[in-house]
């Protein structure tokens, strides 16, 4: 998989979070894995359609979720509801748009499959050989990973 | 939902209607992250979501006006965002008529409408007043 693949999805994310947030988060040591899979818990999965074709999955723990929320709306939050998922699934959207404008660039035409939130460990639905790049971003709230399965369709 | 100095874009009319859209919007989150009866705060919702559909698309249309006054390079792009703002709104506008106002709706919409506002606001608003200060400064 190509370096623009995850660099386009490190500086959206890096962007949405100092902008959001107020926090940068710092690029982890980049990791193949089998296929998507993540065992955080809240995950949001993005379809990617277009010149590039796959999966993006963006994985927060509880307490990062929690507080990240608690930046954006004021006020405590003490477990992941409707509020709190549906804010961090639009925020993952939009890193995920962003990421695509960025991908442009590099003559990728493509277009994102509104998200799916999955509470608890997220499991792919489908059994396959695919390895997919996970990025781990470090933040002063806690550790999250983006998580890229993506592969060309032109 | 905290509004803050930072999101001012130096653009009086601009920044005032900002600043109303975070009070409303942050109103409306403690509303309905309330811990009182459903029941006792649908009303507030209802008057809430009524005055937000109103008061976004005013807002978006004077913002557009300015945007055209002032010769803005990136118009095109700014009402293409803000169309996709109001069909947000208006999608679960037509939700709540057609299912009622269903507290677990309610949340998702709330959700999604504090994340849109921060990320309009902080970030491609932004951009309306560098290029103000670009041309030299304030142009009311």
């Amino acid at each position: 998989m190509k370096a623009e693949y995850i660099n386009s999805f490190y500086k959206a994310a890096k962007d949405v979070f100092q902008l959001m947030v107020d926090i940068e988060p710092q690029r982890g040591e980049l990791k193949l894995v089998e296929n998507l899979c993540n065992n955080k818990d809240a995950n949001i999965e993005l379809g990617v359609v277009g010149d590039l074709k796959g999966k993006i999955l963006f994985s927060f723990p509880k307490d990062m979720t929690l507080e990240m929320v608690k930046i954006l709306s004021g006020m405590e939050m003490d477990k992941i509801d409707n509020f709190a998922s549906s804010a961090l699934g639009e925020m993952a959207n939009i890193i995920g748009g962003n990421a695509l404008t960025l991908l442009s660039q590099y003559n990728y035409t493509c277009d994102i499959v509104p998200p799916q939130i999955y509470i608890g460990e997220y499991k792919p639905n489908s059994i396959g050989n695919d390895k997919a790049l996970q990025l781990p971003l470090l933040t002063p709230i806690g550790e999250f990973d983006i998580t890229i399965l993506l592969k060309e369709n032109k | 939902m905290m509004w803050k100095e930072k999101y001012k874009i130096g653009v009086d009319l601009i920044d005032q209607q900002h600043e109303e859209l975070f009070r409303r919007v942050s109103e409306f989150t403690r509303i309905i992250r309330s811990e009182e009866n459903w029941d006792a705060r649908i009303d507030k919702v209802k008057e809430t979501m009524a005055f937000m559909k109103d008061y976004v698309v005013d807002h978006f249309n004077e913002e557009e006006a300015y945007q055209a006054k002032i010769n803005y390079p990136e118009l095109e792009a700014h009402k293409k965002a803000h169309a996709s703002f109001k069909e947000g709104i208006e999608n679960y506008v037509k939700i709540f008529e057609e299912e009622g106002f269903n507290e677990d709706r309610i949340q998702e919409f709330g959700g999604k409408l504090m994340t849109w506002l921060i990320m309009h606001v902080a970030g491609m608003d932004q951009k309306i007043g560098e290029y103000v200060k670009s041309k030299g400064g304030q142009i009311q």
